[in-house]
C-alpha cells in the first residue's frame, strides 16, 4: 500500500522526470525492435518506420500508464483546477460576487467560532485540566451557588479520597500603602494547596507553603507580575520585604508569571495572592469559598461527588439541617463558562443562518451560470466526456470557489474577531489570548468543503442533466431553462427567504427586549452624577464615630468645590453589586411574614435629595438623626406594599441586623430605585449612616455640568483628608448605567448585524433571481406587448414570480420562528417570544425590502420595447 | 491456429510475470521472450505491454531499474519482487486448474455422462 502511493506520489510530483522515462523506454524498444528487423533483412528506414507503426500511438500508452499506475484521479484534479480558474478569469463579475458572498459568510462564521473556541472548546491552560472540577452546593431555594460554606470544604480537604487535592480561594480587595500612592487593589485568597492543584511554578520566588493556611501563621503574600513591574519596577529583591495590606504587613513570598490566570465568568484581575485561612474568619464576611479539585486518575466525576456527599452529610449530620441539599460536581471549564455558553451558541446559531443565505446565494449563481453554460456541457459531453466527470468537474470548481471564499473570510475573520474581541470580551472568561489556531484553520477548510459542496451539488447535477439533442438543436437560440430548474430556484428563493425571516425575528425580539430595557425608569436621576467610592483601611478606622467623621468631612469638602450641587453617600452605589439583602433577621413589627427579606443600606441625609429620589410618606433624614438619637429608616414603596398592612407605614416599627437590639421607626416612605433595570425592584430599607455606619461608602456628586470634569478634583479631596484612603471606582452614574447593558447591546449588536446582512444578502439573491427569470422571459414579454399587454400587466406577471416565493418563504420564516424563539426566551425582556409587533414589523420589512428587490428588474423588463424584446435571442 | 492474438482477460499479467521469472527483462526482451517460449504461438499487442508493465509495478509485483542491454542501450529492466512470485504461483495453480477442468469437459464422451 505504501509503494503504492509513494509511486503514485513520485509520477505527480515529478512529472517530467516520469515522463522522459517513459519516452525513453518506448525508443529502446523501437531501436530494438529495428535492429531486429534491419537482422530479417529490411532497409534501416523500412525498419524504423515498421517498428513505430507496429508499437503504435505511444501518447496513449502514457496515458494508460499513467492511469496504471493510479494517476488518473490527480491528473483529472489538475485539469479541473486549472480548467475551472480559466473559466474564473473569463466570467471576473461572477467570481467576484460569488467569492466575496461566501467569504462574508465564512468569514463571519469564523470570527464567531474563534471566540467559541477561545472560551468554550480550548481546554484550560493548566497541566491535564480536564481532571480540573468545580465543587458547588446545592442550596434549597436557590439550586447550585458557586459558593459553599468554608467548613464543608474543610471537611472535603481532609476527608476526601477522590479528589487530591481540594483547594480554595475568593476574591478581596486590599488598600495597598507604602512606597508610593495608596491604591485599592483585587486580590485572591487561596489555600495553600491552590497552586500546587493547579500545577504553577512562581516567576521568582516560592508559592505558598503548606503551613501557611493555617491560622497564626505568618502572613505572606505572592504579587502578580503585572503588580510587580508596576509598582516595584520588576525588582527581584522585594521577596522577603514587608508589603502593607489594609494595615497589615505580609512578607513577600514569591511572583507569579503574568501567564497565570484564573477563569472566571467575569473578569477579574487578581493583583496579589494571600493564604485563605479556612475558617469563618479566615474566608472574608460571608464565610463563603469558591472550591476546586483535582479528580484522581481514573475517577468519575459521580464517584467523587457521591463521596463528597457523604463527606458533607457526615459533617453536617447533628447540626442544624441547613438548606444545602447536596453537591454539584462539574469540570472547571463548563462551570466556567455555563454563562456566556448560550450566548455564544445563540451568535453561532445566527450566524450560520447567515452562511446558509450566502450558501443560497452562490448556488443560485451558479444556477444562472450552468444555464448559460449548456451548450458547453453539450459539447463536452458530445466529445465523450461522461455525466460523473463533468459532475466532478464542476464541483472541483464549487469547491475552489469556496475555498477562495475561505481565504478572503479567513482574512475578514482575523480583522472581525480583534472588533468582535474589544466588543463582547468583558463578557467572556477567555483565558488566553483570542486567535487563529489550528482548530479554526481546520473549521474554516471543513466550512469551505463542505458549503462547496452543499451549494454546488444540485447546480452540478442540474447542469450535466441536459438533453443533448434539444441543447445542440436550438443552435443560436439562448436554450430556455427545463422545468425542474425552475422549481429549483424557487426553492432556493423560498429557502433564502424563511432564513432571513428567522433571522430578523431573532434580531428584532432582542432588539425590542434592550429598547424595553433601556426605557426602564431606574426611578433616580443618573445624568451629571459622579461616583465615587472609599474602602477606609479597617485598622485604622475602627469604630463607627471615626467612620462617620471621615465620611462626613470629605462631604463638606466636596460640597465646597465650585459646581458641585449635591453631595451624598451611600453604602451600595446605585447599579452597584454591593450585596447587601439581608435574608432572615428582619422583623416587622406585628406582621408575621414568613422570613421576610429587604435589601439594606445606610445613606446620608441628602441622597434621595441628590438623586431625586421622591418622598411620598413622611420626612426624609436629616442631620438630627445622630448615633445619639432614636433608631430611625426609610423604607420604599415596594417594602411598604408588601410589609406594611394598607401600604401605611410610617410610625410603624422593623427591626434589622444593623442595630440588632433596637426598633427601628420608620419615618418615611420613598419610591422605588432599582438597583438593576431588569430584576424586579427588590424591597429597601434605608438607615441614616450616622446609626448605621461602615467603613466604607460610595460619595455621589451631582455637578453642573459634565461629571468627569471634576474627578480629579473630588479624588484629590480624600487625599486632603487622609492620604492613606485609596479612592476606587471613579465613573459617573451614566456609564455604570450603560456598562449595566453591555452584556445585552451586544447580543442585540450582534444578532442586529447578522440579521442586517442576511436580508442585505437575500434580497441580491431575490433580485438575482428575478432579473434572471425577467431576462429568460424578455421574448415572451416582447410577444404579450405586441398582442396589446399593458406595462403594468407585465410589470405584475414578473414581479408576482418573484413575489410568489418570497410569501411562501416568510410564511415558512414565521412557522420556524415561532418554533424557535422559545429558545431565545431567557434572552428576552418584556417580550414574548411570539411577540406579534416584532413579527408583524419584521415581516414588513422584510415584504418591502424583498418587494423592491423584484420590482426594480420587473420594471426594467416591462421597459423594453416591444421590437427590441422579440429580437431577443 | 499460429497466432492467438486474442488473449484471455488476466493472462497478459500471468504471461509477464513468467516471463519475468526467467530472469530481469527490459520491455522488448519480455515480448520477446513471451514469442519465443510460446514458440511464437502468443503475439502480444506492443501497447498492451507498457501499460500493464507499469500496473505490475505499480502493485509492487514488478520492481524496475536503469541498466545497459546487450547491445549497449540505456533500458529498463523489470524484475520480479516477493509479491510478484507469489501471485505468479497462484495464478499458475489456478491456470492449471482451469485447463485441467476444461480439458476433461472437452475429452468427455458419452458413455462416460
Amino acid at each position: 500500500m505504501f509503494a503504492r502511493i509513494r509511486s503514485t506520489w513520485r509520477a505527480v510530483t515529478r512529472r517530467t522526470a516520469w515522463e522522459q522515462d517513459l519516452e525513453e523506454e518506448l525508443r529502446t524498444h523501437v531501436e530494438c525492435r529495428t535492429e531486429d528487423l534491419m537482422r530479417a533483412g529490411l532497409s534501416r528506414e523500412e525498419a524504423e518506420r515498421r517498428a513505430r507503426i507496429e508499437l503504435g500511438a505511444h501518447e496513449t500508452y502514457k496515458e494508460q500508464c499513467r492511469e496504471a499506475q493510479g494517476l488518473r484521479w490527480p491528473d483529472e484534479l489538475q485539469q479541473d483546477l486549472s480548467y475551472g480558474l480559466r473559466s474564473f478569469r473569463r466570467n471576473p463579475g461572477f467570481t467576484a460576487v460569488s467569492v466575496l458572498t461566501l467569504a462574508l459568510g465564512i468569514g463571519a462564521t469564523t470570527a464567531i467560532f474563534t471566540v467559541v473556541n477561545a472560551v468554550l472548546l480550548r481546554p484550560l491552560p493548566y497541566p491535564h485540566p480536564e481532571e480540573l472540577v468545580y465543587v458547588q452546593e446545592i442550596l434549597e431555594k436557590f439550586g447550585a451557588t458557586p459558593f459553599v460554606d468554608v467548613n464543608d470544604f474543610a471537611a472535603w480537604r481532609d476527608q476526601s479520597r477522590t479528589l487530591s487535592p481540594v483547594a480554595a480561594y475568593t476574591d478581596s480587595w486590599f488598600n495597598l500603602t507604602g512606597g508610593g500612592d495608596p491604591e485599592r487593589i483585587t486580590a485572591g485568597l487561596a489555600t495553600s494547596a491552590f497552586f500546587s492543584l493547579l500545577r504553577v511554578r512562581p516567576l521568582t520566588g516560592r508559592l505558598f507553603l503548606p503551613e501557611e493556611d493555617r491560622p497564626g501563621a505568618p502572613p505572606v503574600v505572592i504579587l502578580s507580575e503585572a503588580l510587580w513591574k508596576r509598582r516595584y519596577g520588576g525588582d527581584p529583591s522585594v521577596v522577603g520585604r514587608g508589603v502593607t495590606l489594609d494595615g497589615k504587613v505580609y512578607t513577600v513570598a514569591g511572583v507569579l508569571p503574568h501567564t497565570f490566570v484564573i477563569p472566571a465568568e467575569s473578569k477579574f484581575d487578581y493583583a496579589l495572592w494571600v493564604p485563605l485561612i479556612a475558617n469563618e474568619t479566615g474566608a472574608g464576611p460571608m464565610g463563603v469559598v469558591r472550591v476546586i479539585g483535582r479528580l484522581k486518575p481514573g475517577t468519575s466525576l459521580e464517584t467523587a461527588r457521591s463521596e463528597l456527599n457523604t463527606i458533607l452529610r457526615s459533617t453536617r449530620a447533628g447540626g442544624p439541617e441547613g438548606w444545602v441539599k447536596g453537591v454539584a460536581l462539574s469540570t472547571w471549564q463548563e462551570q466556567i463558562t455555563a454563562n456566556s455558553r448560550l450566548s455564544l451558541l445563540l451568535f453561532l446559531g445566527a450566524v450560520g443562518f447567515l452562511l446558509l443565505i450566502a450558501c443560497v446565494n452562490v448556488a443560485n449563481l451558479l444556477l444562472s451560470r450552468a444555464a448559460t453554460r449548456q451548450k458547453e456541457m453539450a459539447v463536452r459531453l458530445t466529445v465523450g466526456a461522461g455525466r460523473t466527470r463533468i459532475i466532478r468537474q464542476l464541483l472541483t470548481e464549487t469547491t475552489l470557489l469556496a475555498l477562495l471564499g475561505a481565504v478572503l473570510g479567513l482574512a475578514l475573520a482575523r480583522a472581525g474577531k480583534d472588533l468582535l474581541v474589544a466588543f463582547i470580551s468583558p463578557n467572556l472568561p477567555a483565558l488566553e489570548p483570542i486567535g487563529l489556531d489550528y482548530r479554526v484553520l481546520g473549521f474554516c477548510l471543513a466550512l469551505a468543503v463542505v458549503t462547496g459542496l452543499a451549494f454546488g451539488l444540485a447546480p452540478a447535477l442540474q447542469a450535466s442533466r441536459i438533453s443533448l439533442n434539444e441543447v445542440l438543436k436550438e443552435a443560436g437560440r439562448s436554450a430556455s431553462e427545463p422545468r425542474s430548474s425552475m422549481f429549483f430556484r424557487d426553492l432556493l428563493l423560498i429557502s433564502e427567504t424563511a432564513l432571513a425571516m428567522m433571522l430578523l425575528v431573532g434580531g428584532g425580539l432582542l432588539f425590542r427586549s434592550f429598547l424595553r430595557v433601556r426605557g426602564i425608569d431606574l426611578g433616580f436621576r443618573s445624568k451629571n452624577v459622579l461616583s465615587m467610592t472609599v474602602d477606609l483601611t479597617p485598622s485604622e478606622y475602627a469604630t463607627p464615630k471615626v467612620q462617620v467623621a471621615f465620611f462626613e468631612q470629605l462631604m463638606e469638602r466636596i460640597k465646597g468645590l465650585e459646581g458641585v450641587q449635591a453631595v451624598a453617600g451611600s453604602s451600595c452605589p446605585p447599579l452597584g453589586n454591593r450585596e447587601t439583602t439581608v435574608t432572615g433577621g428582619l422583623k416587622v413589627e406585628g406582621q408575621g411574614v414568613a422570613m421576610p427579606d429587604a435589601r439594606t443600606t445606610a445613606v446620608s441625609p441628602d441622597y434621595f435629595r441628590a438623586l431625586g429620589i421622591p418622598l411620598t410618606q413622611g420626612r426624609y433624614f436629616t442631620d438630627a438623626d445622630r448615633e445619639t438619637s432614636s433608631s430611625v429608616a426609610i423604607v420604599d414603596e415596594s417594602f411598604a406594599r408588601r410589609y406594611c398592612p394598607g401600604a401605611k407605614c410610617l410610625g410603624g416599627r422593623i427591626k434589622s441586623w444593623v442595630r440588632r437590639k433596637d426598633w427601628l421607626t420608620i419615618v418615611g416612605v420613598v419610591a422605588n430605585a432599582r438597583d438593576s433595570a431588569e430584576a424586579e425592584p427588590h424591597p429597601k430599607i434605608y438607615l441614616p449612616f450616622s446609626q448605621a455606619s461602615e467603613p466604607y461608602m460610595t460619595v455621589l456628586v451631582r455637578t453642573a455640568g459634565n461629571p468627569k470634569l471634576w474627578a480629579s478634583a473630588v479624588r484629590s479631596q480624600v487625599a486632603s483628608v487622609d492620604r492613606n484612603q485609596p479612592p476606587h471606582d471613579l465613573m459617573t452614574l451614566e456609564d455604570l448605567r450603560t456598562e449595566s447593558l453591555t452584556p445585552r447591546r451586544v447580543n442585540t449588536l450582534l444578532v442586529g448585524a447578522f440579521a442586517a446582512l442576511g436580508l442585505i444578502l437575500a434580497s441580491v439573491g431575490i433580485y438575482g433571481v428575478v432579473s434572471y427569470y425577467a431576462s429568460q422571459r424578455t421574448h415572451e414579454i416582447g410577444v404579450r406587448m405586441a398582442l396589446g399587454a399593458e406595462r403594468g400587466d407585465v410589470l405584475i406577471v414578473v414581479v408576482w414570480q418573484g413575489l410568489r416565493s418570497v410569501l411562501i418563504g416568510a410564511g415558512i420564516g414565521v412557522a420556524a420562528s415561532i418554533g424557535l424563539t422559545r429558545f431565545l426566551q431567557t434572552m428576552l425582556f418584556g417580550v414574548k417570544p411570539t411577540d406579534l409587533v416584532t413579527f408583524v414589523a419584521v415581516a414588513l420589512v422584510l415584504l418591502v425590502v424583498a418587494w423592491l428587490a423584484c420590482y426594480i428588474p420587473a420594471r426594467r423588463a416591462s421597459r423594453v420595447h416591444p421590437m427590441v424584446a422579440l429580437r431577443y435571442e | 491456429m499460429d497466432h492467438l492474438t486474442d488473449l484471455l482477460p488476466g493472462t497478459l499479467d500471468l504471461l509477464i510475470l513468467k516471463a519475468v521469472s526467467l530472469g530481469p527483462q527490459h520491455g522488448y526482451g519480455v515480448l520477446l521472450r513471451i514469442e519465443q517460449v510460446s514458440g511464437g504461438r502468443l503475439q502480444i499487442e506492443q501497447g498492451a505491454l507498457y501499460p500493464a508493465l507499469y500496473r505490475l509495478e505499480h502493485q509492487g509485483m514488478l520492481r524496475s531499474e536503469w541498466g545497459t542491454s546487450e547491445n549497449n542501450r540505456r533500458a529498463k529492466y523489470y524484475r520480479l519482487t516477493a509479491a510478484g512470485r507469489r501471485r505468479l504461483r497462484d495464478e499458475a495453480e489456478g491456470w492449471q486448474k482451469v485447463v485441467a477442468a476444461m480439458a476433461s469437459v472437452l475429452s468427455a464422451r458419452p458413455e462416460e455422462v
